[in-house]
């Protein structure tokens, strides 16, 4: 081998080796600006968690007053069969207000983004939107729906399904794709209303997004409670 | 001859290593970058933050609302009073919630209007429900019918729509109550329901009121199929 070889073997191997190590030195240099910032962060990650102990201590105490309340209600029937009656009633009213979890017979539906085989289909398209679940909600209530939750978010009355951005929340809390919605009912009306030929599941289906049904009728499907709360401020009741 | 060849080995070896260390330095950097992403959650972070206040004051006043109802049903056993009045004070609270009264308060009334051009679609009156329950609506009725846990809103023939099962038609005259505030400006903002509703040429106009009525649900809400989930505990 010449001299002058190696030279330049040496020679490119030191430049490319060089190149390497200022732009390792320039990522570097660019990521530690984001200390800072990521600080703030942790701060602000901090006080989430905060929060979120708080909230789930008040829910701890909270299960137990209630459990406590029954006892008492319990008691309190006792005394008279007008109370029993009541406390019956009132139990009845809390399953329908979604305080309880429930189970029963019934379908589950789930939707799920699909993905773009073709350059044709529309990103928009093939993801599920909050008026999709909407009409599904909508749809099964139609066919005799007694209790529905979507990813284990009971919907009730007042419940609302928004959209932020690329993130869908049902009372408030934020849900993602899978959207596994459990609805206890008439299972064969429900599936056959919801799998109908024209019906919104097969529109959905038609631009790409995945769809499954699936009939529960030998064992139970569970709806979980309502972990929000009913709190009326501006209505009352007309005397 | 010899001392050549060492040369060109121990200069293998080392651009060999330094290649090494220069990978590794890569991963390094991309593990490193996970801090970049991060900061690309720090809105998420805040709307999070906000999310958990919101949930501990829900929850904070269902606390304190049972927690006054267990006093109360204590001082009542202890003095052996009656006490189904608290119980029909409970039951008259859930009622109110499930939609079995006629209320009255403060909010909005919005009115849809088939046009020459175009008629109002039941999507319409699903999404504005939506729309009012995103605003904090605490009662709704559509042409008088109460909306509640179950209500469903329905298109048949490609003409009527139902209500509860019940057949309504234009104008459709959505009512809700809540901070009218906040109800009208949920509507109106720009971009939002109306904004949406006018662009695709239908016809809608809307008042804040003071004093709104809201029928009860003339319907029975069951469970057939439906039991408790009892506690394991």
């Amino acid at each position: 081998m010449k001299k002058s070889n190696i030279g330049i073997l040496l020679g490119s191997m030191c430049c490319l080796l060089t190149i390497g190590i200022c732009v390792q030195v320039k990522t570097v240099s660019s990521t530690t600006t984001t200390v800072g910032r990521t600080q703030m962060e942790n701060g602000l990650r901090d006080s989430v968690l905060r929060w979120k102990e708080k909230y789930d201590n008040a829910y701890a105490k909270l299960e137990k007053e209630e459990k406590e309340l029954e006892n008492l209600r319990e008691q309190a029937s006792n005394t008279d069969d007008s109370a029993s009656d009541m406390s019956n009633r009132l139990s009845e009213y809390n399953s329908l207000l979604g305080y309880t979890s429930l189970k029963g017979t019934g379908i589950v539906v789930t939707l799920d983004d699909g993905e773009a085989t073709t350059t044709k289909m529309l990103t928009s398209d093939i993801i599920v939107h909050d008026a999709d679940l909407l009409e599904v909600v909508n749809d099964l209530k139609n066919s005799g729906a007694e209790a529905i939750a979507i990813n284990d978010q009971r919907i009730v009355s007042t419940t609302a399904i928004t959209c932020a951005g690329n993130i869908i929340k049902i009372n408030g809390e934020k849900v993602g794709a899978p959207f596994v919605i459990h609805a206890i009912g008439p299972t064969l009306k429900m599936y056959g209303a919801i799998t109908r030929p024209g019906g919104y599941l097969e529109l959905l289906e038609e631009v790409g997004v995945k769809v499954k049904v699936e009939q529960v009728e030998k064992s139970t499907i569970e709806v979980p409670k309502y972990e929000g709360a009913y709190k009326f401020e501006y209505a009352t009741n007309v005397e | 001859m010899k001392g050549k060849i060492t040369m060109i080995i121990s200069i293998g070896c080392t651009a060999f290593i330094l290649t090494m260390i220069m990978f590794t330095q890569f991963k390094t950097v991309e593990k490193t970058d996970i801090t970049a992403i991060e900061t690309m959650r720090e809105a998420e972070l805040r709307t999070e933050l906000a999310d958990w206040k919101v949930k501990y004051e829900e929850i904070e006043t269902r606390l304190t609302d049972a927690e006054a109802k267990v006093n109360e049903y204590q001082s009542q056993l202890a003095n052996n009073a009656e006490s189904s009045k608290i119980l029909e004070n409970e039951v008259a609270d859930a009622e109110k919630y499930l939609g079995y009264t006629n209320l009255h308060g403060e909010g909005i009334v919005i009115t849809l209007q088939d046009n020459d051009m175009y008629n109002i679609e039941y999507t319409d009156l699903l999404n504005l429900v939506n729309e009012l329950n995103i605003a904090g609506a605490e009662a709704i009725s559509i042409n008088e019918e109460r909306v509640v846990s179950m209500t469903d809103i329905v298109l048949i023939n490609n003409r009527i729509v139902l209500v509860n099962g019940k057949r309504i038609s234009g104008p459709y005259e959505v009512k809700a109550i809540g901070d009218k505030k906040y109800l009208e400006s949920a509507i109106t903002i720009k971009g939002g329901y109306k904004d949406r509703t006018e662009a695709e040429g239908k016809t809608i106009s809307y008042t804040s009121e003071n004093n709104i009525i809201i029928p009860a649900y003339q319907g029975n809400l069951t469970l057939e199929y439906a039991e408790v989930v009892k506690d394991e505990n």
